[in-house]
């Protein structure tokens, strides 16, 4: 038999029982939409998600530190430890610069500072990054400018949270307490630093340190180079942060700590300061995010501990992944009661036409051209079913994209103008699988047609 | 004329069980049928007629014995392999027509020959020649409930001559028809059984339609009692017969 017939014939056959067809198709058509939507959905907060990570920009960079000494206590069974640790110097960064796919790296080290500013205190991290290499970070300023090549004094660029740090030294309240904002100005007042915060509380309480002395740590007075743009609230991983030329304020730690262990630093076995300031960490950046992984594993092969965004975009997107399965699933539901009502019409179809099937079996129809009129039927079924679904879904997306506001959702997607959104493949898959689902429930009954004795053709009912 | 028969039988029987009593629909039957004959098939209601001609046709299984038709053993055919041999080989007449209800005269002539894979101008233009034959040139385009009875099976007969088949079976053709309307259609069978050469193997309890055949086998309880030669036999099937 011609393809063309059996199409032909199980095309009629469709058209003569018009309203079940009609019904049947409702059912498929309702399945695909929900599953269409639901994915969409999850689709829109996977794309929204992504945008909003890529706004903290450094989804292509590496944070590379020192190894916990614990953990490699454990490893190395504690006694290689001491060797095997190693700390985070110019070396290991140019290490680092020879790994394939890196395109720079530069070093940050991070310390604790107190701030003073006519009765208010904010404690945070300054930390500092070669003035040539400050570029790289991408920071926004609102005021001011980065430190200059050549600067012979610390100057700060401050972080636009860092502001609401500051407290009242007398009352202890500050912005995150009740909301009134530290009367400073970072750009122009007097900024009045201490490194050695221990030293600061121990005479403040009166208690003396080992040599016996109750001393005021040195106060340094630093001016700002800049600002960073943006409101208190508006988080994002430097708007705490204090940042400075490296080598200024590896100048001023020395000087500072003489002779002591400046905190955050590795110190000997003995806790001992070491003779070198190292770095708190290494910023690898590399070319291509899909390169990060990668680059990140040799890194860690090598000793450190790397971590970069490419973990955490991994994991927002495994998640959102899951979402997205938990919602098709949902809407796989009603695909699978739709699939039921096919199996179904079908078997109803070849109740009816047991004599018909008889007769063409009798007159010499192949079986598998039987077989293939109702696996044909079914998938039409599927067919119909999936693109009216499909256009469906396209209407449905665009009503919850219109109608449903990306404000009424609470959610800030800048950009990420839809919730909703329908991906060419997404249609494409979904058709398929809604025709997949057409001929899967229509098999069995295919089944049951092919296998029906021509001799129902001969009895008379 | 030494040719081998179109229908060999040999030995046949078919059992049915019911519940724990058996059923000897065919009680060990032996036949040859030649080319170009036309032969009947009388008995009593329940004799094991339909019985007999579901298995020539292979629509039923036989327990024992040998079907050959056409030089092929039925009996060792699956089901595929009986389609595929009907589809070429067997026209079939059906007591109620079994026309396509949504089908006009002329689409349920060619139906066969869709079957077979013949483009539809082919099978059209066959259908059409055919159903000129049985007279019906004037019906092409009706549908079944807009024909009678007696042009139904005209139809009916048309789609079986439309694959040229070796042999034509019927069981009861004008079981649904009145006597008159029965013997214009044997009429019109007789006719073209002698005008096509065509092979033909008809059951019927009307021993008076049976007279048209060449030869009539009589059955009884599942065995043949009686074979009678009818005048309209050719003298050289006439010869030939043991
Ligand atoms: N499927 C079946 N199962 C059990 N017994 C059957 C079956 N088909 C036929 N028989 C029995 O076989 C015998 C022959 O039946 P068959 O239909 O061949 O009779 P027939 O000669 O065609 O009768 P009629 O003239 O009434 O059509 C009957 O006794 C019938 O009861
Ligand atoms: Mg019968």
């Amino acid at each position: 038999m011609r393809f063309w017939d059996i199409l032909l014939m199980s095309l009629s056959s469709l058209w003569k029982r018009r309203i079940r067809t009609i019904l049947t198709v409702l059912g498929v058509v309702i399945g695909t939409a929900s599953i269409v939507v639901m994915i969409s959905l999850g689709l829109g907060l996977k794309r929204a998600s992504l945008e909003e990570m890529e706004k903290y920009g450094s989804l292509k960079s590496i944070i590379v530190s020192e190894k916990d000494s614990y953990e490699s206590d454990e490893e190395e069974g504690g006694r290689a430890n001491k060797q095997t640790l190693v700390h985070l110097d110019d070396s290991v960064l140019e290490s680092l610069r020879g790994i394939e796919h890196v395109e720079y790296v530069y070093p940050e080290l991070e310390a604790e500072v107190m701030l003073l500013a006519g009765g208010y205190t904010c404690y945070t991290s300054v930390r500092g990054v070669p003035t040539k290499d400050m570029e790289l970070i991408g920071l926004e300023l609102a005021q001011g400018g980065l430190p200059e090549p050549g600067d012979t004094q610390l100057k700060f660029v401050y972080g636009n949270s860092v502001i609401g740090e500051f407290y009242n030294e007398k009352t202890g309240h500050g912005y995150w307490f009740d909301g009134t904002m530290a009367p400073v100005d970072l750009m122009n007042d007097p900024m009045i630093c201490i490194f050695d915060a221990e030293k600061y509380y121990n005479f403040i309480w009166g208690n003396a340190d080992e040599s016996g002395n109750v001393a005021m740590p040195k106060k340094y007075m630093i001016n700002a180079a800049g600002v960073m743009a943006g409101k208190v609230e508006d988080y994002n991983s430097n708007s705490n942060l204090i940042y400075c030329d490296l080598d200024l304020l590896k100048a001023l730690l020395k000087k500072e700590f003489r002779g002591k262990a400046i905190p955050g630093q590795p110190t000997t076995i003995s806790g001992k300061p070491t003779k070198e300031i190292y770095y708190t960490n290494l910023v690898v950046g590399v070319d291509d995010m899909k390169n990060v992984q990668n680059v990140q594993a040799q890194i860690s092969q090598l000793g450190y501990s790397a971590e970069s965004n490419a973990e955490w975009v991994e994991s927002m997107q495994g998640q959102s992944n899951y979402i997205q399965l938990a919602l098709g699933g949902i809407g796989a539901i009603s695909l699978l009661v739709a699939a039921i009502g096919i199996a179904n019409t079908m078997m109803m179809s070849i109740y009816e036409r047991t004599k018909e099937i008889g007769i063409m079996k009798v007159l010499g129809c192949d079986m598998r051209n039987i077989q293939g009129m109702f696996l044909m039927e079914a998938g039409h079924i599927g067919l119909l079913g999936g693109l009216i679904g499909v256009a469906l879904s396209y209407g449905l997306s665009f009503a919850i994209n219109h109608f449903l506001g990306v404000s009424q959702m609470g959610i800030d997607l800048e950009g990420a103008s839809s919730i909703s959104y329908i991906p060419f493949w997404l249609s494409a898959l979904s058709v398929a699988f809604s025709v997949a689902v057409g001929m899967a429930a229509g098999f069995f009954p295919s089944l049951r047609a092919m296998r029906l004795s021509p001799l129902a053709a001969i009895r008379n009912e | 004329m030494a040719t081998t028969p179109v229908i060999s039988v040999r030995d046949l029987y078919k059992i049915y069980r019911v519940g724990d009593s058996r059923v000897r629909a065919l009680d060990g039957v032996g036949f040859d049928v030649q080319k170009g004959e036309f032969c009947s098939i009388v008995g009593t209601s329940g004799s094991g007629k339909s019985t007999l001609l579901n298995m020539l046709a292979g629509l039923e299984k036989p327990t024992k014995g040998k079907i050959v038709i056409a030089g092929e053993h039925m009996e060792k055919k699956n089901e595929n392999q009986l389609v595929a041999f009907r589809r070429k080989h067997i026209g079939f007449i059906f007591q109620s027509f079994n026309l396509m209800p949504s089908m006009n005269a002329l689409e349920n002539v060619a139906l066969p020959l869709t079957f077979q894979g013949v483009s539809r101008k082919k099978r059209l233009e066959m259908a059409r020649e055919v159903l000129t034959l049985v007279g019906l040139e004037h019906h092409m385009n009706h549908k079944p409930t807009q024909m009678s009875g007696g042009q139904q099976q005209r139809v009916g007969i048309a789609r079986a001559l439309v694959v040229q088949p070796e042999i034509i079976f019927a069981d009861e053709p004008t079981g649904n028809l009145d006597s008159r309307t029965s013997a214009e259609v044997m009429e019109l069978i007789r006719r073209i059984i002698n005008e096509q050469n065509q092979t033909l193997v008809m059951v019927t309890h009307d021993d008076h339609l049976a007279g048209f055949a060449d030869r009539i086998f009589r059955i009884s309880d599942g065995r043949i009692v009686d074979i009678r030669v009818t005048g309209n036999a050719k003298k050289d099937l006439t010869r030939k017969q043991h």
